[in-house]
């Protein structure tokens, strides 16, 4: 299926999130061969599902499109996606990696006019949208989406929709007889940028998530509030459609608690702060509650903290929720907590809760697992005695996207290390 | 608006050191997710996030004459929530073994009931829904034990209607000196500090 | 080059069916002599490639316009090598994906395209990439030798580089050198700083020249060609390198602000530093009398997070006390310490020592301070106790220590003043005014750039020199310049040596493109750069001051001085230079001036009226990109074109277009202001300033402001388009057409 041909002198970039398109171009832009793997039909990651970055509130977006012009104008930067790497073998500047290659079931002749959409039927959940919408089997994962091209279903692959859709195309780009396959790669160092998902938060069972349709979570309200989203955009309540008046956020969804994740996933009090501006900015008279233990604006986000603080349609209120019950009759939630400032017990009501989930990060799935390090939680630990595999954004630590970027560039760095020692 | 306190930190000392998990306290965080999971803790004057706040203040008096720590029923739902693992229910039983200990009677009545449930336990064996109930009316006086057995009267009447309370006493359980024997062990193993749930 | 053009059309993705193909061969390239014309069904399929790939064999086509589908998608499939030049025109997005096929207005609005892109190649040279006389080094430079100086150093040697580390002390190490531990990831136990061995590893490597008790006189040149003149010890040295970090670190907050903890008034308030050199000197103890520490409280944000003094927060003072309140543990394990807090901000995994803390009986107290006093020999703070809802005292403290935050290295204690400019409304009477953060004349002493725009980094509102952008931490207005570690933001050490390495990658990428032409980030790889013909040059400044990046210096005449090698390539000067002699082989002013000619415009009678949209390449475009994908629909009547940067918007352009009877111009950008979100930093502010004087040239045309009009488009704006350009074709038609149409 390749006919990539690299040597130990190339770089290997696990993930195609921002970390991961970071550090392959750092790379290549200081004149080193850098192949990207990515699991999913689109570069981008989680930062392509965000509506906005705090504390600018700026699109996401717009840094990608620079990103991704980087990218299509530098020949030293290979990527595949739908691909992930399924062995590593070897050491510092001579690894063995086999990737492994999903159908897509278009090939490159796809011109992206959308001719199998039209004409395919058979819908999906939304997997870009955490399943609040659906998709058709044959689809543009996202209007960003880079590289822009079709995705086949799997589900379609072998059935008469399939075949329909690729009868529809006039280009010949739909070819369903593509099969998973594998190709080998020879490189001298890895830069590990797998990335986070967010945390199951039906696990914090008295949080109802899953249960209660207007309890939704951190990473759905971005999809929410974003143009390309489930409600183009608009913030509405998942049970009705109805627009929101009184939003809580909960947070310490799962984090900093023993029982679920231990750490502080760094980035969660922000994010909620952030998520009162889209609900402020669509609702001027809706209300927002954050509900807290400690929050946590480092540096200068405390200046965001700051400006949140002087909406007066926002509250924070420091108490971690212990109880979440919904009215059946109205879909609206009643938390309870106590209000840590005053003693008093809390009980209000609310027309949606978001909480804000933490992060984990992407385990390695492979067999045997490359020689690196690891934290209690799964986190990545940078060990200079075994040099060669490097951690880069939230495999290292729960973060940001400016510290996921500083440290992806960081890690391009420690791949050329590898690469000069040899 | 406030009152004013001094910090002393002997008291923090004295419960890391002698109360049941006592020490647990350290890790508290201040969330309040055990006050907000307590099903009592309307009832109560301190619920447990405050108990601890004031123990790290040195509030002596004010926490061993609470009535909160009384009144915890083991629902454990605070222990199972507490997000630092802080067996909570244990740390509440343990301040209000201290406080009895100590001479804190926080709440007359709850130890009042508890002292009588143990001496009919300790006698038959078993609980006599007629007799247990009638011991502690009746322990403020003869006047109080009327009113106390009127107020509840209905209740009483609803159990004999179920039979769910008999009109004859209870009879001692068998090997009932075996159980005694177990309850002094008990006793004495608690007095040791040996003893843990 | 001996230019030899061809045109192809593609006339799939419907392109085919909105148009008439013949139609647009013959008008789209009448007035360019273009002998090869052809089109193809699936002009990127490999059947359409191979005709142009034989074209460029056979006929030696050598500059090629696809007129297709946009520029953004098929950039590789339409890539013939680098010496073609291949110009893109969108006639599927903004054409046949946005507007109602077989139209008069849609088959125009395509020949107006394909037109605007023939005379943008007529125009067009392929770019060769600036080499300097002088040799190019690709040696780094770091200055400050504590913990991101030193690792910046190591680790940009052990990549292969040569380094120059200049420290102003007489050692290396920096607040490192003053720890007694550090706390770092698992953040489970305190761990040895390893300053000791890190000072020495860079003594010892032979690709690192270490220069202590020394300073940087001056930096002069530019990337890859940076002259630095070191003096140390009355000494002084030139050397040449490639690139610069900036690692001067921090100081911590003035105490002596803080009197109303005490501070300078009780022996026993110390602060973090002070505490932290007493631990490393050996034990802690009361400094009024050496004798053993008790009871000991810590005040968290000592002026931080507090507007009269630091507003912002330090990120690590919550960790610091933590690790001093282990010392006294260690020291003695009955000694009490109180955390006197606002919030805790232990993030990540760093909540696992929050954890420790508190197993070691360290007492958190959440609220404010109110107060610092002395009883006897012993202190004591007042403070709300937030969780207690009273106003307590803690006393019998031996100890108070002050968590003050960090002040970057590169704030001035006093703001500094320039002279005004003559109108200026902010001078003093003394014709001075006060430099704003954002000027090179506002940080300390530090690099001595030898730049018109100011020696030092321009900083951010609280004097970090870090960049304004969230996806790119290491941006920096000055090309081949990046600050690193505590300088640029708040950290800790283990952050500030991540800081550092990718800080030393940039610097090191910066010095390899350099060396080959190649611009750095955001426009990375572009080989095009600024050409000025100075015969006509008038000494306006215009450019010397507009350049986001510093790139001109200025003779005593006043004359521009490039430095091709600082030029980030946004043509920003271009737009500003009123002579217009400033141009890219790949884009100048005449360059799009043809293409505003090129557009045919309707006489007034066939009420057609015709408006130019420039937009920035980087969101606008893209946004109006999406809104085809979408299927949205909007005015045939406008003409899009794509430009680097609004910034490079020249004022003849406006001329350009009005006097050729085009009815109204509308400029879409970035976002500016605070959080402005142009990525050449004032392109957009400058276009609407620009704009704003336009009125003037307008006036001299007899014409009507209205008729041009800046709006910000955001890349996810997409849905925002069809309204914003109906909005302003219905203002135009209000205003009416353009009187000097037919001249």
């Amino acid at each position: 299926m390749s006919d990539i041909q690299t040597t130990n002198q190339a770089i290997l970039v696990i993930g195609g999130g921002i970390s991961g398109i970071t550090a392959a171009l750092e790379a290549a832009e200081a004149g080193y061969d850098v192949v990207l793997v990515e699991k999913n039909p689109y570069l981008g990651g989680r930062v392509a599902q965000l509506h906005q970055y705090f504390p600018k509130l700026c699109p996401p977006n717009c840094g990608l499109e620079i990103n991704f012009r980087r990218m299509r104008q530098n020949p030293r930067v290979r990527f595949f996606t739908m691909a992930e790497v399924s062995s590593i073998s070897g050491q510092e500047g001579e690894y063995d990696i086999t990737v492994r290659l999903s159908p897509r079931y278009v090939n490159e002749k796809c011109t992206c006019c959308g001719k199998c959409a039209e004409v395919c039927e058979v819908e999906i959940d939304n997997p870009f949208n955490f399943g609040m919408d659906k998709t058709k089997t044959a689809y543009l994962p996202h209007e960003f989406a880079f590289p822009m091209r079709y995705v086949i279903d799997p589900s379609i692959a072998c059935t008469e929709e399939g075949k329909k859709c690729q009868d529809a195309c006039e280009y010949g780009a739909i070819d369903l007889d593509i099969k998973e396959t594998t190709f080998d790669l020879k490189v001298g160092s890895i830069v590990w940028a797998a990335g986070w998902e967010p945390y199951d938060a039906s696990q914090v069972e008295y949080y109802g998530f899953g249960e209660y349709k207007n309890v939704i979570t951190n990473v759905m309200m971005e999809r929410m509030a974003s143009q390309n989203g489930p409600t183009g955009g608009k913030i509405l309540r998942p049970s009705d459609g109805k627009e929101v008046k009184n939003v809580a956020f909960v947070q310490c969804a799962g984090s900093r608690d023993e029982n679920y994740l231990a750490y502080c996933s760094g980035i969660c009090c922000l994010a909620s702060m952030k998520h009162a501006t889209y609900l402020r900015e669509q609702y001027p008279d809706c209300d927002v509650t954050i509900f807290f233990i400690d929050i946590r604006a480092l540096d200068r986000l405390e200046d965001f903290y700051t400006k949140v603080q002087e909406d007066e349609k926002v509250t924070f209120i420091k108490s971690k929720i212990a109880n979440i019950t919904e009215d059946e009759e109205t879909g609206d939630l009643l938390l309870e907590g106590e209000n840590t400032r005053t003693g008093e017990q809390i009980r209000m009501s609310f027309d949606m809760v978001v909480l804000a989930t933490g992060m984990v990060p992407n385990k390695i799935n492979m067999d045997p697992l490359p020689d690196v390090l690891f934290d209690d939680y799964g986190f990545l630990i940078y060990d200079p005695e075994k040099a060669g595999i490097y951690g880069a954004g939230c495999v290292r630590r729960p973060t940001d996207v400016a510290s996921s970027v500083q440290d992806a560039t960081a890690a391009s760095l420690k791949a050329i290390q590898s690469i000069a020692r040899r | 608006m406030r009152k004013n306190g001094n910090y002393d930190p002997s008291f923090a000392r004295e419960v890391f050191e002698n109360v049941d998990f006592g020490d647990e306290i350290k890790m508290c965080m201040q969330c309040g997710v055990c006050a907000a999971s307590c099903p009592l803790s309307l009832q109560m004057d301190h619920p447990p996030r405050q108990i601890f706040t004031l123990i790290r203040a040195g509030k002596r008096e004010e926490v061993l004459s609470s009535q909160a720590i009384m009144l915890c029923t083991s629902c454990y739902t605070c222990k199972v929530r507490c997000p630092r693992k802080i067996p909570v229910v244990d740390v509440m039983h343990g301040l209000a073994n201290y406080a009895l200990k100590n001479g804190f009677v926080p709440r007359k009545d709850t130890a009042n009931f508890g002292g009588k449930f143990w001496d009919q336990v300790y006698r038959i064996g078993r609980i006599d829904e007629k007799d247990l109930p009638r011991r502690y009316f009746f322990a403020g006086g003869f006047v109080e034990g009327i009113k106390n057995t009127l107020s509840f009267s209905d209740i009483g009447i609803k159990m004999f209607l179920h039979k769910r309370m008999k009109l004859l006493p209870e009879r001692k359980i068998k090997g009932i000196i075996s159980l005694r024997k177990m309850l002094d062990k008990a006793e004495k193993m608690q007095e040791r500090g040996g003893a843990s749930v | 080059m001996d230019k030899k053009t061809a045109v192809y059309i593609c006339t799939g993705c419907g392109i085919g069916d909105a148009l008439d193909i013949e139609q647009l061969k013959e008008n789209g390239t009448e007035d360019f002599t273009i002998a090869h014309c052809k089109d193809h069904s699936f002009l990127c399929g490999p059947e359409g490639l191979d005709v142009i790939k034989k074209d460029t064999e056979d006929e030696g086509i050598n500059s090629i316009i696809i007129a297709a589908c946009s520029q953004r998608v098929n950039y590789d499939v339409f890539n013939f090598g680098p010496d073609k030049i291949v110009e893109r025109v969108n006639l599927r997005e903004q054409v046949a994906w946005s507007q109602p096929p077989k139209e008069e207005d849609t088959q125009m609005l395509a020949e107006d395209n394909l037109r605007m892109g023939c005379a943008k190649v007529d125009k067009m040279e392929l770019p060769e990439p600036f080499k300097a006389e002088e040799e190019y080094s690709k040696d780094i430079l770091v200055v400050g030798g504590g913990i991101s100086g030193m690792t910046a150093a190591l680790d940009t040697a052990k990549a292969g580089y040569q380094v120059l580390l200049v420290e102003k002390e007489d050692r290396l190490g920096g607040f490192l050198g003053k720890m007694k531990k550090t706390i770092k990831l698992p953040y489970k136990e305190l761990t040895e700083t390893g300053a000791e061995e890190m000072i020495k590893a860079v003594m010892e490597d032979p690709k690192i020249k270490v220069y202590t008790s020394s300073t940087v006189e001056k930096i002069s040149g530019g990337p890859g060609i940076f002259s630095v003149d070191i003096k140390s010890n009355g000494n002084s040295a030139t050397e040449k390198v490639g690139a610069v970090v900036q690692a001067t670190g921090w100081v911590p907050y003035d105490a002596n602000k803080l009197g109303h903890l005490g501070y300078g008034q009780f022996k026993n308030v110390v602060t973090n530093v002070e505490m932290e050199e007493m631990a490393a000197a050996g034990k802690i103890t009361r400094p009024s009398d050496g004798k053993d520490v008790k009871n000991a409280l810590f005040i968290q944000c000592a002026g931080s997070r507090e507007p009269e003094h630091l507003p912002y927060c330090s990120s690590v003072c919550c960790l610091v006390s933590l690790k001093q309140a282990t010392y006294l543990k260690e020291q003695d394990p009955e000694t009490v310490n109180y955390i006197l807090y606002k919030d805790i901000r232990t993030v990540g995994q760093a909540e696992d020592f929050y954890r420790k803390a508190q197993e070691d009986g360290n007492i958190f107290i959440r609220g404010s301070v109110l107060g610092v006093g002395e009883a006897g020999d012993k202190l004591y703070v007042e403070a709300e106790d937030e969780l207690l809802g009273e106003n307590i005292k803690v006393e019998d403290l031996d100890l108070v220590v002050l968590a003050v935050g960090m002040v970057p290295m590169t704030k001035p204690e006093t703001t500094p003043k320039i002279k005004a400019p003559a109108d200026s409304e902010d001078a003093d009477e003394d014709g001075m005014m006060e430099v704003q953060p954002d000027s090179g004349f506002f940080a300390t002493s530090a690099l001595n750039l030898e730049y018109r725009q100011g020696p030092e980094l321009p900083t951010l509102k609280y004097g970090f020199p870090d960049s304004h952008f969230i996806c790119f931490p290491y941006e920096t207005r000055r090309t081949g310049i990046y600050a690193a570690g505590c300088v640029r933001r708040p950290m800790e050490t283990a952050r500030a040596m991540d800081d550092a390495v990718g800080a030393a990658m940039k610097a090191i990428q910066c010095s390899e493109a350099t060396a080959i032409g190649m611009a750095v980030h955001p426009r990375a790889g572009d080989l095009s750069y600024p050409e000025i013909n100075m015969q006509r040059c008038t000494q306006c400044k215009r450019c010397t001051e507009e350049c986001p990046f510093g790139m001109f210096n200025e003779d005593e005449k006043a004359n521009p001085l490039p430095n091709p090698t600082r030029c980030r390539r946004c043509g920003v000067c271009m737009g500003a230079c009123p002579e217009r002699i400033i141009s890219f082989k790949n884009y100048s002013v005449g360059m799009i001036g043809n293409m505003l000619k090129a557009i045919n415009v309707p006489e007034e009678d066939e009420e057609k009226p015709r408006v130019v949209a420039l937009v920035c390449e980087n969101d606008a475009y893209p946004a109006l990109d999406m809104a085809g994908i979408k299927r949205m629909s909007w005015s045939p009547y406008i003409r899009i074109v794509p430009i680097r940067c609004l910034g490079s918007i020249n004022l003849v352009w406006v001329a350009d277009a009005m006097s050729r009877g085009i009815d109204g111009l509308i400029l879409m950008g970035c976002r500016h202001g605070d959080d402005y979100q142009c990525h050449f930093i004032k392109g957009s502010e400058l276009a609407d300033t620009r704009l704003s004087k336009v009125s003037e040239t307008l006036d001299r045309l007899a014409l009507e402001s209205d008729r041009v009009q800046f709006v910000e488009v955001g890349i996810t704006d997409y849905d925002k388009i069809p309204g914003i350009i109906d909005e302003f074709m219905k203002k135009i038609d209000e205003v009416g057409p353009n009187p000097y149409k037919g001249w």
